[in-house]
C-alpha cells in the first residue's frame, strides 16, 4: 500500500476545494500533479504544474500525452469546474458551453484516457467531484446542474469497469463552500457563515475516498439536504428556487 | 381531442426513429416542422406528408440553435407550441470505456445542441405558452455499455429539473425517459442487443406514450415497460 512515492493529480488545484487537497495530499506524503489554467499559489512543497484550459479540447489534447507521464497516480481529484449563474435564456451561449465542457467533458475525458493507458495504480481512488445540485436541482444555474448531473452518472456509470482495474471510484456532492469562485455566483444577500470550508470539505471528501466510498456528501446539513431532496424532489427544487433565483 | 387546436410541433431528429413514428402520430391533427442530419433528397418520401423538413446537424450545438432558429422563422412561424427535443445518438463503450471522440460527440449532440436549442427557442414558446420536452434515456440512471450517452441523458434531466422551476410561468418544461424502442439506433451505436431486443417497445408504442405526456405536461417520465403494461400506448391524454 505505501510504495513510495505515492503520486496524485488534482485538476483545477489551483484554488478553492482543488488548492484545500492539494495540501491535505501534500501533508498525506503525496507528490501532486496540478492541472490548472491558472498557477498554483507559490507555498514550501511545490507541485508539477500542467498548464490547460479545460474549456480547450485542443489544449486538453496536448496536455493529456504529459499528465499520463506523470503518473501511474494513487489518487486523482477531478474538481476543476465553473459556474455560470442568471437567468438561463439570458446567459450567453459561449458560457454554457464553456461550463459543460470544463465540468462533464473534461472529467469524463482525463479519466478515460487515464483508465486507458493504465495511468492509475491498483488500488488507486478516483474522486468526480459533482454537486449537491445532483439532489436538489439547482434553478438558475441549470447548465451547470447539467454538467454535474452528467459528470455523476458517468462515474457511476463506470464503476464497475473501473473496479475491474483495480480503481475506485467516489462521487464527492459538496454544497456550497467558502470559495472565491462559490461567492462570485451567490446570490445577493446570502449568509456568508454557511458555506463550508473548502479544506473541511476536502478532508471529509479525501477520507471517504481513501476509504472507497461510493459517494461523500460532506457535512450533516448537506446530507440531510440530499435525503430531502430524494424524497421529495419537487418541494426541494421549489426551495432553491426561493432561495437562489428569485434573488440573482 | 375533438375540437382542440392544431398546433405548431417542432421535432428535432424527426426523420428517424421515435422523433419519426412521434411525427407520424401527429401529423393528422398538427403542423410540423422537422429536423434531422440527412438531405433533403435522402429523406424524401420518408417523412408524414404535409411536415416541413430542416436538415440540422447537431455535431455542431452553436451552429444547430442557429440553423434551427434561423429555419422555424423561414417556416414562417413567429411561435411555437411544442419543441420537441429528441435528436440524440449513441456509442458502445468499446473495452467499457468511451473514446475521446464518443464522449465528445455524445455530449455535443444529445446534451449541449439541446441546451442551446432550449435558450433559442425560449421567446417563440413563451409567446404561445408552450412545452418544451427534453427526450432523455432510462438510461439517465446511469449505464456501463453506454457511460457517455447515460451522462450526456443525465445531464438533460438535471437541465429540465432546473429550467421546469426558472420556466414556469412562460413555458413547461418537461423530460421523458423512453425505454429502448426497436429502433436502428443500437446498430448504429455499435451495440448488439441480441435477443434482449424482442423486449423492445415499438415505436409507434413509445410515440403514443410520448404524445400522451406531451399533452400532460409532466415531469420527469419514464416511458417503459411498466407505462406501457398499464395502458399507456393507449389510454391517456391525447395532443
Amino acid at each position: 500500500m505505501t510504495r513510495s512515492p505515492k503520486r496524485a493529480l488534482v485538476t483545477g488545484g489551483s484554488a478553492g476545494l482543488g488548492a484545500a487537497a492539494v495540501s491535505l495530499l501534500q501533508a498525506g506524503g503525496y507528490e501532486v500533479v496540478v492541472l490548472d489554467k491558472d498557477s498554483p499559489a507559490a507555498s514550501e512543497n511545490p507541485v508539477k504544474h500542467i498548464s490547460c484550459d479545460l474549456a480547450s479540447r485542443p489544449e486538453l489534447d496536448a496536455a493529456l500525452p504529459e499528465l499520463i507521464a506523470s503518473g501511474p497516480y494513487g489518487l486523482i481529484f477531478l474538481n476543476a469546474g465553473i459556474n455560470a449563474t442568471g437567468h438561463f435564456e439570458s446567459i450567453e451561449a459561449q458560457a454554457h458551453i464553456d461550463v459543460i465542457r470544463i465540468n462533464a467533458e473534461a472529467p469524463m475525458v482525463i479519466f478515460a484516457r487515464l483508465l486507458e493507458a493504465g495511468a492509475m495504480r491498483r488500488g488507486a481512488a478516483a474522486v468526480f467531484v459533482s454537486s449537491l445540485s445532483h439532489f436538489t436541482g439547482y434553478p438558475g444555474a441549470a447548465s451547470y446542474a447539467a454538467s454535474k448531473d452528467a459528470l455523476a452518472i458517468y462515474a457511476k456509470s463506470m464503476r464497475r469497469h473501473a473496479k475491474s482495474r483495480g480503481v475506485s471510484l467516489t462521487v464527492a456532492f459538496p454544497g456550497p463552500l467558502r470559495t472565491g469562485h462559490a461567492e462570485r455566483h451567490a446570490p445577493k444577500g446570502a449568509d456568508a457563515s454557511k458555506p463550508m470550508d473548502p479544506a473541511e470539505a476536502a478532508r471529509l471528501i479525501l477520507a471517504d475516498a481513501l476509504a472507497g466510498r461510493k459517494s461523500s456528501i460532506p457535512g450533516s446539513a448537506n446530507r440531510t439536504f440530499a435525503v430531502l431532496g430524494r424524497i421529495a424532489p419537487k418541494p426541494v427544487t421549489a426551495l432553491m428556487r426561493r432561495l437562489i433565483y428569485s434573488r440573482l | 381531442m375533438i375540437g382542440a387546436k392544431s398546433r405548431r410541433i417542432l421535432i428535432t431528429g424527426g426523420n428517424t426513429g421515435l422523433g419519426l413514428a412521434l411525427a407520424a402520430k401527429l401529423a393528422r391533427r398538427h403542423k410540423l416542422l422537422l429536423t434531422g442530419r440527412k438531405s433533403e433528397g435522402e429523406v424524401a418520401g420518408t417523412l408524414p406528408p404535409g411536415a416541413g423538413y430542416l436538415v440540422a446537424d447537431q455535431s455542431d450545438p452553436e451552429a444547430s440553435a442557429a440553423t434551427v432558429l434561423r429555419g422555424i422563422r423561414d417556416f414562417g412561424w413567429d411561435t411555437l407550441d411544442n419543441a420537441v427535443l429528441n435528436a440524440g445518438t449513441g456509442f458502445a463503450a468499446v473495452n467499457g470505456i468511451d473514446s475521446t471522440q464518443a464522449i465528445r460527440a455524445s455530449l455535443d449532440v444529445n446534451l449541449l445542441s439541446a441546451l442551446l436549442q432550449a435558450r433559442a427557442l425560449y421567446p417563440l414558446l413563451k409567446k404561445s405558452g408552450g412545452t418544451l420536452t427534453l427526450i432523455g434515456s432510462v438510461a439517465h440512471k446511469g449505464s456501463a455499455a453506454v457511460p457517455a450517452y447515460a451522462a450526456s441523458k443525465a445531464g438533460l434531466h438535471g437541465l429540465a429539473r432546473a429550467l421546469r422551476s426558472e420556466w414556469k410561468a412562460d413555458v413547461s418544461v418537461q423530460v421523458l425517459h423512453p425505454g429502448p424502442a426497436k429502433t436502428d439506433m443500437h446498430e448504429k451505436a455499435g451495440y448488439d442487443p441480441g435477443f434482449m431486443r424482442s423486449l423492445f417497445l415499438a415505436p409507434d408504442d413509445v410515440a403514443a406514450m410520448m404524445a400522451s405526456a406531451i399533452a400532460a405536461r409532466r415531469s420527469p417520465v419514464t416511458l417503459s415497460w411498466v407505462k406501457y403494461l398499464n395502458g399507456g400506448a393507449y389510454t391517456g391524454r391525447r395532443l
